[in-house]
């Protein structure tokens, strides 16, 4: 291997660690694809040249038509600057209707190899979500189960503490808050939840909770003292207020089509 | 030369040949229950992660202590070295950083050395004191480096999968690469992490990535020479059994299914049974009209042939990365007054399936969690019917489990002694969204899945044979952000009545498997991050984990 292959090689996936970077939390267990590593001209000759030899099958975008899409295909996947995908083309698949090429060019095949890794970098390549997008259900079925069957209307209010709420998140967001208020993005922090802590010898403990586990729990009481007691097999005795635990008990009874009302009715509260 | 340097020679001749000798592992412990070894990622074969040592018991686990603990060495100066490519080419993680730091191995133990390995790297450990014998530093071309489950050992030979898509042979002694063979190609975005599983003369080794809708199988080399010895791909051909599951050929040949698992086996029906993974594209179905075979499922192979002995489709027409590589755990009993050879597999969609291993017939399914809602009910062979409405949309889907499913790769326990079957199990929520992309649907574009809370995680003991709860131990705090199941580690249950599992707060834990009650715990720097092993040691019974970067030890005082 030449070292100016080498160079290539490594910058291409040093390019994967730059795209990797960028991505989603929810990706980022999925790596990213080689990007292309061609200069634009010859991406363009490699385009030009596809459309008219190869576009008729797989569309003049390679998405596929009667041939297949080749953003997938691992011809071009495997192939490193037309190499691997120049023998191929050059025999075909004629059993399969896929034509061999024999007149082409080593070069030909680079600039063919380099369009397509294009491809597969457009169609790797997500549109991002629109938070905006979202919204498709009915506003007034909404605020009818915010003041209905949701009991949403128990603890909140359009007037009070949701006045403007549809202003002060994204639809997404705000619908993800609804089934999880104490998530991400909050804007004001959520209520904290309390903890009352009973010893065996009748003495408690009470105050905002700052972590439980099997082996511990920890408080900050009244007076701003943070307090930690160790735990055996539920002893001492723990017990816990959520004030938020009515928005866990709907996790449950939830349809799609509540929330998604639910969402149309908050996000209109401008 | 003096005698007594003579006999100094001699000794030290002697003592040679006899470490050699103690490096080779015996392969007919590997269908056996491990007792002075573990030499297999599950231990045995049959993937219960169950050990009959009581040595370390319910009586005196309070005096479990730490004897050592051996943090990942990943500096690659003084490493020997290996790789298909002269120096390693930088990856996201930085070199010698692990899956995310995190060790996720289950190491093997045999003749006093633990044999430890990461992402890149691969140790032997003197298991009596924690040092280092040799470290193997594989020089990477890139691919994902999210994990690497342990290694095979077959003989003096180990055996270990690259983020790259390699399988390496090292001497077991030295450390030295005596060939690596290609697997799958890291350019169409394959990676491998699976520890190989040594059934015969086969190595099976499996593979992983579903970002470019790239076809999967399952292959079996040869231990020596490393050469293919049969392959089986996970999706069929046209003409196949089961291409009618399917559009056309050009779908099943993208369809993905990729067995990224370790695999069990029963050496009496000698069929090896493969957990198999998503279809592609994810999340969006409509390329790929059908049940999809042989995707997130279970399938019976013939371990010298690769042909196809039956299938149990845990998901049919997967829309949510469901996957089916949980264990297939392997025992027998007497179900409905007959005493049959069974299958058990908590599914990571939150469904427990009880199977009959000879025949494949479906004899249990039911939800081992409360959440599960993505699905209608069950068909004739016992497999969920998915509810369409529960597809990402474009107002979102509420669905449970989440994308760290209800279970995950992290293995479960089955403890013959009560005949039940322990895991850690979320019940997490998500809300799956799909909007419009140009062209054909393609790997996961047009798709994003928002984690938003859950219920809780808990440990279960589950009884395989009704389908129900036996005992729940849930974790307090975990109610709004439910762990998912593997970032707690897998399980191991003894015959010392006591099942060893991993605690939210970096605690693994012992507990009495009767009633739940915990008997001893030790907080580490880090969850739980593999499995606990045990073994006998000298005498001595060991308890071997890992968390984060770290390997603890443990012992009786």
């Amino acid at each position: 291997m030449s070292t100016s292959i080498r160079l290539t090689l490594a910058l291409a996936v040093l390019g994967l660690v730059a795209a990797g970077g960028a991505s989603t939390a929810q990706q980022q267990e999925r790596p990213n694809t080689v990007p292309s590593r061609a200069d634009t001209e010859t991406i363009d000759r490699g385009r030009d040249m596809f459309r008219a030899n190869c576009g008729f099958c797989h569309g003049i975008d390679a998405r596929g038509a009667q041939g297949p899409d080749l953003a997938r295909s691992l011809a071009v996947l495997n192939d490193d600057q037309g190499k691997e995908l120049g023998s191929f083309l050059k025999s075909g698949v004629p059993e399969r209707g896929m034509p061999a090429f024999p007149m082409l060019t080593p070069e030909n095949a680079r600039d063919i190899s380099a369009f397509l890794h294009t491809v597969v970098d457009a169609a790797r390549r997500q549109r991002p979500m629109d938070p905006n997008g979202i919204v498709v259900g009915d506003p007034k079925a909404g605020e009818a189960y915010f003041n209905g069957a949701g009991r949403c209307n128990t603890c909140h209010s359009p007037t009070g503490d949701f006045k403007g709420i549809g202003a002060k998140y994204d639809p997404a967001t705000l619908q993800d808050r609804m089934v999880n208020p104490r998530g991400r993005g909050a804007k004001t922090p959520p209520p904290p939840i309390m903890v009352k802590v009973t010893l065996p010898n009748g003495r408690t403990s009470s105050g905002r909770l700052v972590a439980i586990t099997d082996f511990y729990v920890t408080l900050t009481d009244q007076t701003g003292v943070r307090q930690t007691f160790p735990r055996d097999n539920e002893v001492p005795k723990v017990d816990i207020n959520d004030p938020l635990q009515a928005h866990l008990d709907m996790l449950l009874k939830y349809t799609d089509a509540d929330m998604h009302n639910l969402t149309a009715y908050l996000v209109g509260l401008k | 030369m003096t005698v007594r340097t003579i006999g100094i020679l001699f000794a030290a001749a002697a003592l040679s040949v006899l470490v050699h000798a103690q490096t080779q592992l015996d392969p007919s412990l590997l269908g056996k229950p491990p007792v002075d070894a573990w030499p297999t990622y599950h231990g045995d074969y049959s993937g219960r992660h169950y050990s009959t040592l009581n040595q370390i018991n319910q009586s005196n686990v309070k005096h479990l202590t730490l004897s050592w603990l051996y943090r990942a060495n990943t500096n690659t100066q003084g490493a020997i070295g290996g790789g298909a490519v002269p120096e390693a080419v930088a990856f996201r993680l930085g070199p010698g950083a692990l899956a995310g730091g995190l060790l996720k191995a289950t190491p093997l133990a045999a003749n006093g050395v633990l044999y430890m390995s990461a992402p890149d790297h691969a140790w032997a450990i003197d298991a009596y004191s924690g040092r280092e014998i040799w470290h193997f530093f594989w020089r990477t071309k890139g691919g994902d480096h999210i994990g690497n489950r342990g290694v095979g050992m077959y003989g003096n030979w180990l055996y270990f999968e690259t983020p790259d898509g390699y399988v390496v042979s090292l001497d077991a002694g030295t450390g030295k690469e005596r060939w690596h063979k290609q697997i799958v190609d890291v350019r169409s975005e394959y990676f491998t992490t699976v520890a190989p599983v040594i059934i015969k003369n086969h190595v099976i080794l499996g593979m992983g990535g579903d970002a470019l809708d790239v076809p999967g199988w399952l292959e079996s080399r040869d231990p020596d020479t490393g050469e293919i010895q049969w392959k089986w791909f996970t999706t069929p051909r046209p003409g196949e059994r089961g291409a009618d599951t399917w559009p056309d050929a050009y779908a099943m040949e993208h369809g993905g299914g990729m067995p990224w698992t370790p695999v069990t086996y029963d050496p009496d029906l000698n069929l090896i049974y493969v957990p198999t993974g998503n279809p592609n594209p994810v999340y969006r179905g409509d390329a790929r009209k059908g049940s999809n075979l042989y995707t997130a499922s279970i399938v019976a192979l013939n371990a010298d042939t690769g042909k196809m002995a039956w299938y149990f489709q845990s998901s049919p027409h997967d829309t949510h990365d469901w996957d089916a590589t949980q264990v297939p755990i392997l025992f027998d009993a007497t179900f409905n007054g007959q005493r049959r050879k069974l299958l058990a597999q908590a599914s990571r969609n939150g469904i427990f399936f009880l199977l009959d291993r000879t025949t494949g017939q479906n004899l249990l399914s039911v939800p081992y969690i409360e959440s599960a809602n993505w699905f209608k009910g069950f068909d004739d062979h016992g497999q969920p019917v998915p509810n369409p409405d529960k597809e990402a949309s474009q107002g979102g889907a509420l669905v449970s489990p989440n994308n760290g499913g209800g279970q995950n790769w992290t293995p479960p326990t089955y403890d013959p002694d009560t005949g039940l079957i322990y895991m850690n199990a979320a019940q997490g929520y998500e809300i799956h969204y799909k909007w419009d992309v140009d062209g054909p649907t393609f790997g996961s574009a047009g798709h994003a899945a928002r984690a938003v809370g859950g219920l809780d995680t808990s440990l279960r003991a589950f009884d395989p044979l009704t389908g129900k709860a036996k005992w729940i131990h849930k974790y307090q705090g975990t109610e709004w952000n439910p762990p998912r199941p593997e970032l707690l580690g897998g399980l191991l249950s003894t015959a010392g009545r006591l099942v060893f599992a991993g605690a939210p707060g970096n605690f693994v834990v012992a507990y009495d498997p009767a009633t739940g009650r915990q008997l001893w715990h030790a907080g580490l720097t880090a969850p739980m991050s593999n499995t606990p092993i045990t073994y006998m040691l000298n005498g001595r019974q060991q308890l071997v984990v890992a968390a984060g970067d770290t390997l603890y030890n443990f012992t009786l005082e």
